[in-house]
């Protein structure tokens, strides 16, 4: 097969899942979309399965790693955001499973959601409100208004564009890494489908995902902290 | 593949909202609420265990005073009895003090009775000799000399 | 002659500061971890993030390499 089919294939895939007959195509629910359900899915049901019966004294190993783990991911990222902006913590930790296991949904066969644009675009939509919120909140209108104008008069268009560039940069940071990876696992694929892709899924699936999903929530993290300081 | 699509950025962003709740609904609050729940415990134990810190301490202290105050009695007591037996110890030498006094002056009185007697004793004798001598003399009419002699040797033997 | 795969080519040249970007990383974290070895943790955490971020500028040019060839 052609590497340029190849691609062609990957990268031009008609992305609309369900069809709505109204909006000649405007309305169409995206693959992504529906593959984020299942996610949602999965992600409920083994929440309900982990956190079943959970009681004060004589804990099982199962909540007590539970445990451990909200308090230890909870450190971490609120460490990260700041005394001030701790009140997140919840969203950004939210964000980062579910960034986790969207990523690595490849592994169960679906095409994964972040590899959509749209997704990523949301996300990054999310992560800029919820920053100038948390401004806001922090400062008041008055005062988020005044922080354009820091620490310089002039640095104003800067950070006005800054409100641009960070969702841009976040949305497509996401993005291209994830559809990097899948370009080349295709790529890898193509040259020798059987033993070879192993190593690079457990690289680009696995590890790159977290690392993506990691640096993703801990981009947003910085910038709250940046915006209620 | 990069256009995007309004009706499904929303789709993502009510999915988001939706997941977070899920996250909070079903993995925060019920962590937190067994957290919390054990925190309450933990205080409510170090509060009983202040108290009762504070109990026993106050206890010592009681205790402390009493032991005190015990000390003090103690002293007073031994002070009491110091007292009491220094007071016995006076009146016991007082009494033999006294008693040899009276022991010395019944003595001295008992002396002079006895030699007030034996003087009794002595005068009867006397008289006795002297009306024996008196009588020998009435009975024995003599001379001067026979009677001179009587004298001396009535006087050399009285 | 097609010039869009030549214009793909040069986007990708992007690719140079990044590894420019994560050589200067890790070189420092080399240097920070054989001077603290007990901070090892820290460091190569802060490496990851630091190579991811430098990374994105890589991955810029690759959407744009993309954009240029297929849309």
């Amino acid at each position: 097969m052609d590497i340029k089919e190849l691609l062609r294939e990957v990268l031009l895939k008609d992305k609309t899942f369900i069809h709505l007959p109204f909006g000649d195509g405007k309305y169409d629910i995206y693959e992504s979309v529906v593959v984020m359900w299942i996610i949602m899915a999965i992600i409920l049901v083994v929440l309900l399965i982990l956190t079943r019966d959970f009681k004060v004294h004589n804990i099982s190993k199962r909540q007590a790693a539970i445990e451990s783990f909200v308090v230890w991911i909870r450190k971490i990222i609120g460490g990260s955001l700041g005394e001030k902006g701790e009140r997140y913590t919840d969203y950004i930790v939210s964000v980062l499973l579910f960034l986790g296991a969207a990523n690595m949904i490849g592994l169960l066969g679906f095409i994964p959601p972040t590899m959509d644009i749209n997704v990523t675009a949301a996300l990054a939509l999310m992560s800029i409100t919820l920053v100038e919120v948390a401004a806001i909140r922090e400062k008041g209108p008055v005062g988020w208004l005044k922080g354009f104008a820091k620490p310089m008069a002039i640095v104003l268009p800067m950070n006005i564009m800054e409100l641009a560039i960070r969702p841009l940069s976040l949305c497509m940071r996401l993005f291209g890494n994830i559809i990097g990876a899948t370009v080349i696992m295709e790529l890898i694929k193509m040259v020798l489908p059987v033993v070879l892709p192993v190593p690079f899924c457990l690289y680009f699936d696995i590890f790159d995902g977290l690392i993506q999903a990691y640096v993703f929530v801990f981009l947003t993290s910085l910038y709250i902290n940046e915006a209620v300081e | 593949m990069l256009e995007f699509s309004l009706v499904n950025i929303i789709c993502v962003i009510v999915n988001l909202l939706i997941l977070y709740l899920i996250f909070k609904k079903f993995l925060f609050e019920r962590v937190d609420k067994v957290l919390m729940q054990r925190k309450e415990e933990v205080d409510e134990a170090t509060r009983a265990a202040d108290i009762a810190t504070q109990k026993a301490l106050d206890t010592k202290k009681e205790y402390e005073e009493k032991i005190a105050l015990a000390d003090e009695e103690k002293e007073q007591i031994l002070a009491d009895i110091k007292k009491q037996g220094y007071d016995e110890y006076e009146r016991i030498v007082n009494d033999a003090k006294k008693k040899g006094e009276q022991i010395i002056t019944e003595a001295k009185h008992n002396a002079e009775v006895e030699n007030e007697r034996a003087k009794e004793i002595y005068a009867a004798q006397l008289t006795d000799m002297v009306i024996d001598a008196a009588s020998k003399i009435a009975a024995t009419k003599h001379s001067t000399q026979d009677d001179r002699e009587l004298y001396d040797k009535f006087i050399n033997e009285a | 002659m097609d010039l869009t795969a030549l214009g793909a080519a040069i986007a990708v040249f992007t690719g140079i500061g990044a590894g420019i970007g994560i050589g200067v990383a890790t070189a420092k974290a080399t240097d920070a971890v054989a001077r603290q070895p007990e901070a090892n943790g820290k460091i190569m955490t802060l490496l990851i993030t630091g190579c991811a971020l430098a990374e994105a500028t890589a991955i810029y040019g690759f959407i744009v390499a993309i954009m240029i060839l297929f849309t």
